[in-house]
C-alpha cells in the first residue's frame, strides 16, 4: 500500500491535468475515487446528514464543480482532497441555503465571497505541506473517540456546536472543550 | 496589530461550514484581515480534507458518471458560465473610514442600497446591511471621536469587527481587524478613541437593552431588526 501523501500528490497530479488539459481520462479516475467518498462523508452508516438521493445530487454538483474550478487548482496551496472538502462544504451550503430561502435577495454576497475556494492562503512550502497533510490524517486517527466523534458531527453532518450538544446530551462547554482539545492536539502535532 | 480573534470553536463551525450565515460573514471579514486565523482557516480546511480521504466510500447509481458527462459536455457548449469578475471597487464611499474594507464586507456593501445613516445617539451613528437572513442585525456602527456609546447589556451575542479606528470599554482597548464577542447578559459601554472615528461592522443575535436609568431614551439598540 502506498503511504497516504503520495496518493495525495497522484491526486493533486491528475487534479492540475484536468485543469490545464482538460483531460476527461484524468477527470474520471478522480470521479471514481472521489464521488463515493464524497457521498460516503454524507451519507454512510456513521453519517446520515443526508437520504441517499440528496447525497447523489451534491456528488453530481461538487463533481461538477470540480470540473468547472479545475483550472485554478493550486497545488501549492492546498492538496486534491482540502480543495475538494472546501467545493463540497460551499456546495452544501449553497444546496442548504437554497432550500431554505424565501423570496429574499443576499445582499449582493454568495458563498464563494463568505468561504473563498481560492483563498489567498499563504502557500506553504511543498514538503511542509505534504508533512502537513500526513500528518492531520494521522492525527486524527489517533485522537480519542469522544474528540473525533464531535469533529465528524461538525464536519460530515453540518451540526453547530449547540446542535451537538442537544443531539449527545452534553453541556455546550463539554462540547467546545472536545474539539478545543482535538485542535489543540491536532496544533501540537503541526508544530513539532 | 490584531489581538482579539474569533476562538478555534467560532473557527471551526465556520471551516466545517455549521455556522448561521450573518455569523459566518463576519468570521470571514476577520479572517481575510487576519494573516494568524487565516492560517488556522486552513487547518481546519485540512482536517475536512482529511475526513473527506477517510470516509467510507458509498456506491454511487450506475449511471452517475455517464450523467455528470453529458451535463459537462452540454455545458461546455453553452457559453462559458463561469461568474463574472466582481464589478471594480465602487466609488460609492469615498470616505476614508471606509477605504480599506475586507472584500467580503466591500462586496456587502456594493450590494446593498447606498448606506442611510442614523443617528442613534450623540456619539452613535447606524446603517443597518440587508444579507438575506432572519437571525441577526447585521449593521455598521460609527462612533464620534472621543464619543461615548449608552452603557448597555446584551441579551443576545454582539459581535463586533473594528474595521477603523478604535474603541475602547472596560476590558480593553479594540483596534483595526480586532473581533470581540458580547455574550448575553455582559454590560459594557464602548469609547472611542479621542483623535478618530470608530467605524465597527457588526451582527447581533437579539435585542440589547439598556441598564441605566432613562436607558430606553438613549438606547441605541431598541429596534431590533434582523435582515
Ligand atoms: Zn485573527
Ligand atoms: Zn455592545
Amino acid at each position: 500500500m502506498q503511504a497516504p501523501e503520495s496518493r495525495d500528490d497522484d491526486w493533486s497530479e491528475l487534479l492540475k491535468l484536468v485543469g490545464a488539459e482538460r483531460d476527461r481520462a484524468a477527470f474520471e479516475r478522480l470521479f471514481h475515487h472521489f464521488a463515493p467518498l464524497i457521498k460516503g462523508f454524507h451519507h454512510s452508516r456513521s453519517t446520515q446528514a443526508f437520504s441517499a438521493e440528496a447525497a447523489d445530487e451534491l456528488v453530481q454538483e461538487v463533481m461538477f464543480r470540480v470540473w468547472r474550478k479545475a483550472p485554478s487548482f493550486d497545488a501549492g496551496k492546498a492538496s486534491a482532497s482540502t480543495w475538494i472538502y472546501t467545493i463540497m462544504r460551499n456546495c452544501r451550503i449553497d444546496m442548504l441555503r437554497r432550500n431554505s430561502r424565501r423570496q429574499h435577495e443576499d445582499g449582493g454576497v454568495d458563498v464563494a465571497d463568505i468561504w473563498d475556494e481560492s483563498a489567498d492562503n499563504q502557500p506553504l512550502l511543498f514538503l511542509q505541506h505534504k508533512r502537513n497533510e500526513r500528518d492531520i490524517a494521522e492525527g486524527l486517527r489517533a485522537l480519542p473517540a469522544e474528540q473525533s466523534h464531535v469533529l465528524e458531527k461538525a464536519y460530515m453532518e453540518g451540526k453547530s456546536h449547540s446542535e451537538i450538544s442537544a443531539e449527545l446530551g452534553l453541556p455546550l462547554g463539554t462540547v467546545k472543550s472536545r474539539v478545543r482539545l482535538a485542535l489543540k492536539k491536532l496544533q501540537a502535532i503541526l508544530s513539532r | 496589530m490584531i489581538r482579539h480573534h474569533p476562538d478555534h470553536n467560532l473557527l471551526l463551525e465556520y471551516a466545517a461550514g455549521s455556522l448561521p450565515w450573518a455569523l459566518s460573514l463576519v468570521v470571514a471579514a476577520h479572517v481575510q484581515l487576519c494573516p494568524q486565523c487565516r492560517s488556522q482557516y486552513q487547518t481546519m480546511n485540512r482536517v475536512g480534507g482529511s475526513l473527506l480521504q477517510d470516509s467510507e466510500p458509498q456506491p454511487l447509481p450506475e449511471d452517475a458518471l455517464q450523467r455528470l458527462m453529458r451535463r459537462i459536455a452540454t455545458a461546455e457548449q453553452g457559453p462559458d458560465q463561469e461568474p463574472v469578475a466582481a464589478k471594480s471597487a465602487s466609488t460609492k464611499n469615498a470616505d476614508p473610514l471606509f477605504a480599506k474594507l475586507p472584500r467580503v464586507i466591500r462586496k456587502l456593501v456594493d450590494g446593498n442600497e447606498p448606506l442611510k445613516w442614523k443617528r442613534v445617539s450623540p456619539a452613535l451613528r447606524m446603517s443597518r446591511l440587508y444579507t438575506g437572513q432572519e437571525q441577526y442585525e447585521v449593521a455598521f456602527h460609527r462612533i464620534h471621536s472621543g464619543g461615548k456609546v449608552a452603557e448597555h447589556d446584551h441579551r443576545g451575542r454582539e459581535i463586533t469587527l473594528v474595521l477603523y479606528g478604535s474603541f475602547s470599554d472596560k476590558d480593553g482597548v479594540y483596534g483595526e481587524g480586532d473581533f470581540l464577542v458580547r455574550e448575553p447578559g455582559e454590560v459594557h459601554r464602548p469609547i472611542a478613541t479621542q483623535d478618530q472615528e470608530c467605524l465597527c461592522f457588526s451582527v447581533v443575535e437579539a435585542p440589547v437593552t439598556i441598564t441605566g436609568p432613562l436607558g430606553w431614551l438613549i438606547n441605541p439598540f431598541l429596534s431590533f431588526r434582523p435582515g
